[in-house]
């Protein structure tokens, strides 16, 4: 019907040409049969008509106010704005155009935007009820806002270190575990400390709080990339995701060797989360750090996050076996982990990936301010949680957040920064590890037989000094304590869906 | 029961065997309860048949039982609608299920819906039902007639019956029904979720040839494992078993293709099988997003692998041509 129309008068109303009396006339004929459509609460008919009224009379602010009420109800709040915003241009003492602008921004989250309307719909109006209550309610909302945002950032600055009396923490006498020789860490607390772990008892609170407290110290210290030379002579091992699956680590250092000076380690993230053991796999790892803080290197995973230790199992363990508060303080340490290592400026190092847009440099890694939680895109999201994929180009991520990158991204990322190749992990492999990209996307996963369920092998990646490709050593899972299953939100035991 | 006529040395070890079957009623049930509270789905009745979660349950867990849920609910609902509610269910192995209620509350309740459990199960739900009001209020609602006939493994109304009974014996199923007026004429849906691969595949084969058997018309839905013969499903029968938990009709879990065969060379008609990522991808999309959006899953394969081994499978025979092969995601 609207086509016959343009055929006739040889195109639609616009900006040229107004509506002629019979198209005005059709269209307030349409707006009348949508309007009985949205008394129906058929909206999509509703918005149907409206749109077709608009096309023959595209002057008409109601049209659009209309359509955008519909639009609202249809939660279609984008679009619902849009149309009130052309409402209210074409007609500016149009009162309900403010109105339905003011609740698409409502819907939207756009407070302060909505506010200025409802203040513009009172100013017209000053004896309509309803309109200072809305704008009221608005006002109370932006208010509201703006305190939770003030004490936001006011909680931000304050570290639960500072409520922390660890001093006057006392060790009763029954205690028979490890203990900080004077306050620090030494080889032979490590080792004692393993074995109490390996038999599945708990570290006095006050030297896990001692940990912590010294270890979010040294990491803060660190740049958000780390640049370490590896001599000719010299080797390091490069671990991917670990997952709480404690005895999987130690054998790693029965394998491998215990970390030391000669013999240096890097944890490519992810310590916590979906195993039973992560609190002894993530102090063990701390405690190396301080032992050794230049031959050992923990980098940040997608799980060393709130988020993800919320529903993955860390947050659980932590307040099971100590408080809430120390995971509080894991928290925070968590957001002082490096993003990224380079090793003689050739080899980079990251959990997740590279970037969702060309033309990032090493230099904007080291400018990235990591100690937070990771933002929902950008470079350090990204870090974090991209993933490779085999075609050119980046697709939309599986996962829903970042990317996935091809060849051609890794190729030039290389070149521009005069790289050899990227060491990420993230992802699990049945082989526990992965060569793509031509060479120059390594993957590394370290977590066999993942949630006890994948069957995979986990691997671990020698780099000598001398030749800094990598040489990979696979390893298969090992036995470990049946704790009750579903313990910790994982599914270590899982039974599936009984 | 039938365990008198068992040898008492073997009785001890199937009771102990039994014994673990019988404790996946409880970690189907809280599973459930805690998605529930997440917000994935609605039921207001679970609260009242078992606790709260200890901890949180995985997202991919969460997703899984979702799907469960609402896959074998539009299987249910397509067979009440082909029958106009002029049917029964079945449901075999019920466990704490609260289907009976929420049909109630859609006005979809078939002409009679029976439970079927271990005795064990059946009492403790019974001593649920008749100890909180919302659960027995609806049932005395929809009963008329006489009082409604409780002892301590039966629960017998017009609308709603539970049955204590060992499904491995079929002609003892098939009597005390019948005492609850099961009526093999009127079309039957059985269902059966997580049931019979605890049985050996003779057991569950005897159980489906009753049920083709004895009901002209009737439908079959078996939710249960599949394609375990690779890694994944190795280790998943490893884990059980150090649970004491056996999966004795695996076998038939073997491939999509095992499950569909069991079910015509048991006297069926037609047959399907599909896994349940492929039930996920057929479900109304707009509620996925949702669930998607209540937890975020931090990756996929754990999920797909986990949907990949779990399928659901229905049969159909109709000799009333009233369509029911035509049931379909």
């Amino acid at each position: 019907m609207a086509e016959g129309e343009r055929a006739e008068s040889g195109g639609g109303p616009g900006p040229g040409r107004p509506p002629s009396p019979a198209e005005v006339e059709r269209a307030e004929a349409l707006k009348t049969r949508a309007n009985e459509f949205f008394k129906g609460k058929d909206y999509e008919n509703a918005v149907k008509y409206y749109s077709s009224a608009i096309e023959l009379n595209p002057t008409n602010a109601i049209y659009y106010g209309n359509r955008s009420l519909a639009y609202l109800r249809t939660e279609c709040y984008g679009y619902a704005l849009a149309d009130a915003t052309r409402a209210v241009e074409l007609d500016k003492k149009y009162v309900k155009g403010y109105y339905r602008r003011a609740a698409s921004n409502m819907a939207l989250g756009k407070f302060k935007a909505a506010l200025r309307d409802y203040e513009t719909v009172v100013k017209v109006r000053p004896n309509d009820k309803d309109a200072k209550l809305k704008y009221q309610e608005c006002h109370k909302i932006v208010k509201q806002k703006a305190f939770e945002r003030a004490i936001a950032s006011d909680e931000h600055k304050r570290s639960v270190v500072d409520s922390l009396d660890i001093e006057s923490m006392t060790i009763e006498d029954e205690y028979s575990g490890p203990k900080l020789d004077g306050g620090k860490v030494t080889l032979a607390f490590m080792k004692d400390l393993m074995q109490w772990y390996k038999e599945q008892k708990k570290l006095h609170r006050k030297c896990a709080y001692q940990i912590l407290v010294q270890v979010k110290e040294v990491l803060a210290k660190l740049p958000t990339l780390v640049e370490t030379t590896l001599k000719e002579t010299e080797k390091v091992t490069v671990c991917g995701d670990t997952h709480g699956q404690y005895y999987d680590l130690l054998n790693i250092f029965e394998l491998n060797g215990l970390p030391s000076e000669s013999n240096p380690y890097i944890f490519n993230g992810d310590f916590v989360d979906r195993g039973s053991f992560s609190v002894e796999v993530i102090l063990t790892l701390f405690g190396f750090k301080l032992l050794y803080p230049d031959h050992f290197h923990l980098l940040r995973g997608n799980h060393e996050t709130d988020n993800m230790n919320q529903i993955y199992g860390f947050e659980g363990e932590v307040k099971a076996k100590y408080t809430a508060q120390m995971f509080a303080l894991f928290s925070e340490v968590f957001e002082w982990l490096p993003l990224a290592q380079c090793i003689n400026g050739k080899v980079l190092i990251m959990h997740g990936g590279l970037f969702s847009e060309d033309g990032v440099t090493l230099d904007d890694i080291r400018k990235i301010e990591r100690n937070r939680q990771p933002p929902d895109s950008g470079p350090m999201c990204d870090l974090l949680w991209s993933d490779p994929q085999p075609q050119n180009g980046r697709s939309v991520s599986k996962r829903g957040v970042s990317c996935q990158f091809g060849p051609d991204v890794t190729k030039s990322f290389l070149e521009r920064n005069r790289l050899d190749y990227i060491i990420r992990s993230h992802e699990v492999k049945p082989e526990g590890y992965e060569v793509a990209h031509d060479g120059k996307c390594v993957t590394v996963f370290s977590a066999p037989n993942y949630c006890d369920q994948m069957g995979n092998k986990g691997s671990y990646i020698h780099l000598r000094g001398s030749d800094l490709r990598p040489d990979f050593h696979q390893f298969t899972a090992v036995p470990h304590p049946n704790v009750k299953p579903m313990m910790y939100a994982n599914t270590l035991l899982q039974l599936g869906m009984m | 029961m039938a365990a008198a006529a068992r040898d008492p040395v073997s009785a001890t070890g199937l009771d102990e065997a039994d014994e673990a079957v019988r404790g996946t009623c409880e970690d189907a049930s809280v599973c459930k309860r805690f998605a529930v509270s997440v917000g994935y789905w609605k039921d207001p009745y679970i609260q009242y048949f078992v606790r709260q979660a200890k901890e949180r349950k995985a997202p991919e867990i969460n997703r899984g039982y979702y799907a469960r849920v609402h896959g074998v609910s539009y299987l249910i609902k397509a067979f009440l609608k082909k029958t106009e509610c002029n049917c029964q269910i079945v449901n075999l192995g019920a466990g704490m299920d609260t289907l009976f209620w929420r049909l109630k509350d859609e006005n979809l309740l078939p002409r009679k819906y029976f439970e079927v459990d271990f005795p064990m199960i059946v009492a403790r739900k019974i001593h649920n039902i008749k100890s909180k009001p919302p659960l027995s209020k609806p049932i005395m609602e929809s009963h008329s007639g006489d009082s409604l006939l409780i002892d301590s493994h039966s629960l017998d109304s017009s609308r709603y019956s539970i049955v204590g009974a060992d499904l491995r014996f079929s002609s003892d199923l098939e009597e005390k029904l019948k005492k609850h007026n099961l009526d093999i004429h009127l079309p039957t849906l059985l269902v059966a979720e997580c049931v019979l691969v605890y049985m050996t595949p003779q057991q569950s084969s005897n159980l489906l040839k009753w049920a083709a058997s004895t009901f002209p018309v009737a439908m079959f839905i078996n939710y249960e494992q599949v394609n375990m013969t690779d890694r994944f499903g190795q280790i998943m029968i490893e884990n059980l078993q150090r649970r004491q938990c056996n999966l004795a009709g695996v076998e038939v879990c073997r491939s999509l293709d095992s499950q569909r065969e069991r079910l015509l060379l048991n006297g069926w008609e037609t047959a399907r099988a599909i896994d349940m990522m492929k039930v996920y991808s057929f479900l109304p999309q707009a509620d996925v997003k949702r669930i998607e959006g209540l937890e975020f899953l931090d990756e996929k394969e754990l999920f797909e692998q986990l949907m990949q081994h779990y399928c659901i499978c229905w049969a159909s025979k109709d000799s009333s041509n009233l369509g029911l092969a035509n049931i379909t995601f």
